[in-house]
């Protein structure tokens, strides 16, 4: 195994010197002249943009896509998630993965990953340390629940192993080996750093290595001189911290980005004006949005009133006026593609107005007066408007009770709470969907307060279902169950538009979330 | 007895006069000092008291969803979120004494680590931005009042109060889709690559741009008022009889008192200053202690938002002290005023 000692030879000469740059900006204001394409997108560099700063670059504390948008070039996992329109897996540094009953998964690595800094050859060893140091006490992992069914791992060889579990955990292969907890670090580079890392990795083994990060700015990846698979696409991914989609679609159109996500509401007026050498592509997304009603609250203790309230919501409506028609209406909490997604839910996407005005009489309710929690975004606002009108229709007033991020993810504990819009991120399992919305989680994420002994048990029996089309059923189920409470009108899981230039190929996963590592130019 | 000019040619006499004054300047400034010292205590007392009053807490920020309770009271313990609010304060002063802000509830790293390296990305966007805006406003001032009633002094007055109506974040944005997306001639986001000054010039163009744009109306129209004000003066009209020069008269003496409210209110525009930088830094997606501050303050990021808050606070009294330092020296009525 070659080592990676590697020496940064600092660019010494500034790339565009001030006195340069306003003699061509004096030169351009005479003559009418524009830098248009000039120097901002260099040829080997790739520069994209990530929606918040970088928190943590160790698998155990990371917290997130904005952490594992960057792991996933650095790092390596036995499998990674499969670039493409449908979800799945393909190895990574895995030679070969095989699980051989519900609690064993027999891996093998490949005999050419190593890690940079000098600290040796991927080994068993340091798979058993990554994944056990999650579930260590000691350490604290915020991660841990991703990795709860762990029990061990059982080194074999020098590069062959055994994952033990404690029980059949079907999210493995979707929560857990593909994503964060499933980055392999080197064993000896994390005890020598203490244990755990911050913000800088101690040693990398995938395509691209960490070359520098610039708080509030922005990552630059560097290929991995030691990496012997497919070779990295880029001398350079610069990946910027601009946490305004607007400020990132202006960023795009002055030509400084090559990769980003937009704003839906953009989706229209890019489609149609077009960037020059610029594709525009919708992706479904995975997050669900839902009105919730706390069932702990009497004056939504009626199911008539509820469901007056579950038939009077026009999702036509919201998804023309706040997602600007790139969204469509949500059968539950799990997005096409998943297990357990449900082709059409119980109650109609459409405004059933004669038969909530029926509920709403039957209900005996009157002069009902309702306050709507909300987070204070564009989308949000426009949605809770349109739910007020259509409330408004059948006799129940809504009052709109804004709140900035803190304030509106502490409303859970607060039980006076009534109605809320919410919008909750989402992994590839359905599991993970479930987990929110069980009795214990009432007043935690459960903001209903739902309670449901039948949904409490899918949600651990599913976990371990291995029969797929039964462990479908099973959630579909589930989200029956949510929706005959009364306390769900789900409503879209949005969309992921993304716009990018044509000299690249992006490698994204369904969602439209991108695997770095697989970037390629056109 | 000897008469009032042997008084003045007087070595000792002199010697005097100069102590007193130099015991009064230092007098001014220890006071000024103590009162900046004053201020900064009272200022990130109060926004200790209303950042941790609000609604929403670290702890689930940081620890995300599936935190145990067991977990939460560690770190709640581990951040002394667990004391009760005047020990908080108390502890974050005494710590702050010793240079220790804390540590940042995410990274790990230490909050002086991260606000050192944001301030001077704010500072020198605001220096720049002033620098500039001065630079041109006292010009535009001194032209207005010099040819007062002259077209030109007509034009600059409409271009002033223009410039003064547009807030920064119009500028901004205007600015963004002008210069950056239509033209492409400068930069839209980031604030350049570390080292390469040529580079972060570059990238502080639009943004000082935004900031000190109206900055440059109030200041010629501060400077226009004032050098009217100083030209009509006695002692102007008496320099002006001796016969000395008009350029002298205009900027060796009317210049210099007229000056003095503009430095005044720069000082004291630091603080707005530090709020335009705020909206500026998030449009032009640039580093410093505005974005810092709204990223922290999103997710109960307690350690940082006091570390960004106390160097915010730093600067502002900083510059106002300053300001009040330098009038003084300019004009010797201010240090003797009580």
């Amino acid at each position: 195994m070659t080592k990676g000692n590697f020496e940064w030879s600092k660019v010494a000469v500034p790339r565009r010197q001030f006195l340069l740059g306003a003699s061509a900006l004096g030169f351009s204001a005479a003559t009418g002249a524009s830098f248009a394409g000039q120097a901002f997108v260099a040829g080997g560099k790739l520069k994209t943009r990530t929606y918040a700063d970088i928190r943590s670059m160790d698998p155990a504390f990371s917290q997130g896509v904005v952490d594992e948008e960057i792991q996933g070039a650095i790092y390596n996992k036995l499998v990674q998630f499969k670039p493409g329109s449908e979800w799945g897996w393909q190895l990574d540094a895995a030679a070969s993965v095989e699980q051989v009953d519900d609690t064993h998964i027999n891996f093998a690595l490949r005999d050419d990953i190593g890690f940079t800094n000098g600290f040796g050859a991927m080994t068993a060893e340091d798979v058993k340390f990554s994944f056990e140091r999650i579930i260590d006490e000691k350490l604290e992992s915020t991660n841990k629940p991703d990795m709860s069914a762990l029990d061990h791992v059982e080194v074999t060889g020098e590069r062959t192993g055994t994952v033990v579990l404690k029980n059949a955990f079907q999210p493995l292969w979707s929560i857990t080996l593909p994503y964060i907890v499933g980055n392999i670090v080197s064993k000896k580079a994390v005890e020598a750093a203490g244990g755990r890392m911050e913000t800088k990795p101690v040693a990398s083994s995938g395509p691209y290595m960490h070359k520098s990060w610039d708080p509030k700015q922005k990552t630059t990846l560097v290929p991995n001189p030691d990496w012997k698979g497919d070779a990295a696409a880029f001398d350079e991914i610069q990946i910027y911290h601009i946490d305004d989609e607007k400020a990132a679609e202006i960023a795009y159109e002055a030509g400084e980005l090559d990769f980003t996500r937009v704003s839906l509401d953009s989706v229209e007026r890019l489609k149609a004006n077009t960037p020059e050498n610029s594709t525009v592509a919708e992706f479904p997304s995975l997050f669900y949005v839902w009105l919730g009603m706390n069932l702990d609250n009497p004056k939504l203790g009626n199911l008539k009133l509820r469901q007056a309230i579950q038939a009077a919501i026009d999702l036509p409506s919201i998804m023309a006026a706040s997602y600007f028609g790139a969204a469509k209406p949500s059968t539950g909490m799990i997005a096409p593609g998943l297990i357990g997604h449900r082709d059409s839910s119980l109650i109609d996407a459409a405004a059933d107005l004669e038969k909530a005005k029926q509920l709403m009489a039957e209900s005996g309710e009157s002069n009902v007066s309702l306050k709507l929690s909300i987070l204070n975004k564009s989308a949000n606002v426009t949605t809770a408007q349109i739910i007020q009108a259509n409330l408004a229709a059948i006799g129940v007033a809504v009052d709109l009770d804004l709140h900035e991020g803190a304030t509106f993810w502490s409303l859970g504990e607060d039980k006076t709470l009534e109605l809320v819009l919410n919008r909750y991120s989402m992994t590839p399992d359905p599991y993970y969907a479930t987990s929110w919305f069980i009795s214990e989680q009432a007043g935690i994420w459960n903001w209903e307060r739902f309670s449901n002994p039948e949904f409490d048990k899918i949600h651990t029996d599913a976990q371990s279902e291995s029969d797929l089309s039964k462990r479908d059923a099973m959630y579909q189920r589930a989200q029956d169950l949510m929706e005959e409470s009364g306390a769900y009108k789900f409503i879209t899981h949005e969309a992921t538009p993304n716009i990018y230039r044509n000299t690249i190929v992006p490698a994204l996963r369904p969602d439209g979330l991108p695997l770095y590592r697989y970037f390629k130019k056109a | 007895m000897p008469k009032d000019s042997d008084l003045v040619r007087c070595p000792s006499f002199n010697q005097s006069l100069t102590l007193r004054n130099a015991t009064r300047m230092i007098s001014y400034i220890i006071k000024r000092l103590g009162l900046a010292a004053l201020i900064t205590v009272l200022a990130v007392s109060l926004l200790f008291l209303i950042i941790h009053l609000i609604p929403g807490d670290p702890v689930s920020t940081m620890l995300g969803p599936r935190a145990t309770p067991e977990l939460r009271a560690a770190l709640e313990a581990r951040m002394g979120l667990d004391k009760p609010l005047p020990i908080q304060i108390l502890m974050f002063f005494s710590n702050m004494l010793q240079g220790d802000l804390g540590t940042d509830v995410f990274s790990g790293r230490a909050v002086t680590d991260i606000v050192f390296g944001q301030v001077p990305y704010t500072l020198v966007l605001i220096l720049v931005s002033i620098f500039w805006a001065a630079t041109l406003g006292i010009a535009l001032g001194c032209y207005s009042a010099v040819n007062r009633n002259s077209l030109g002094d007509r034009l600059a007055g409409i271009l002033s109060v223009s410039v003064i109506a547009v807030p920064a974040f119009v500028v901004s944005l205007y600015s963004l889709l002008i210069f950056a997306v239509y033209l492409k001639w400068f930069p839209a986001i980031g604030a350049g690559e570390p080292g390469d000054w040529g580079d972060q010039l570059w990238h502080l163009v639009l943004p000082s741009l935004a900031i000190g744009l109206s900055w440059v109306g109030y200041i010629s129209r501060l400077v226009r008022a004032s050098m009217l004000e100083i030209l009509g003066e006695g002692h102007v009209r008496t320099a002006r009889a001796f016969g000395l020069p008009e350029s002298w008269v205009t900027y060796k003496y009317a210049l210099r008192l007229a000056i003095l409210p503009t430095v005044t209110v720069i000082g004291v525009g630091m603080g707005f200053l530090l709020s335009a930088a705020v909206f500026t830094e998030i449009v032009f997606s640039r580093p410093g202690l505005g974005k810092l501050v709204i990223d922290s303050i999103t997710t109960r990021n307690y350690p940082v938002v006091m570390g960004s808050v106390l160097f915010s606070t730093l600067i502002f009294v900083a510059s106002t002290t300053l300001a009040d330092i330098i009038n003084a020296i300019l004009d010797p009525r201010t240090r003797t005023t009580k």
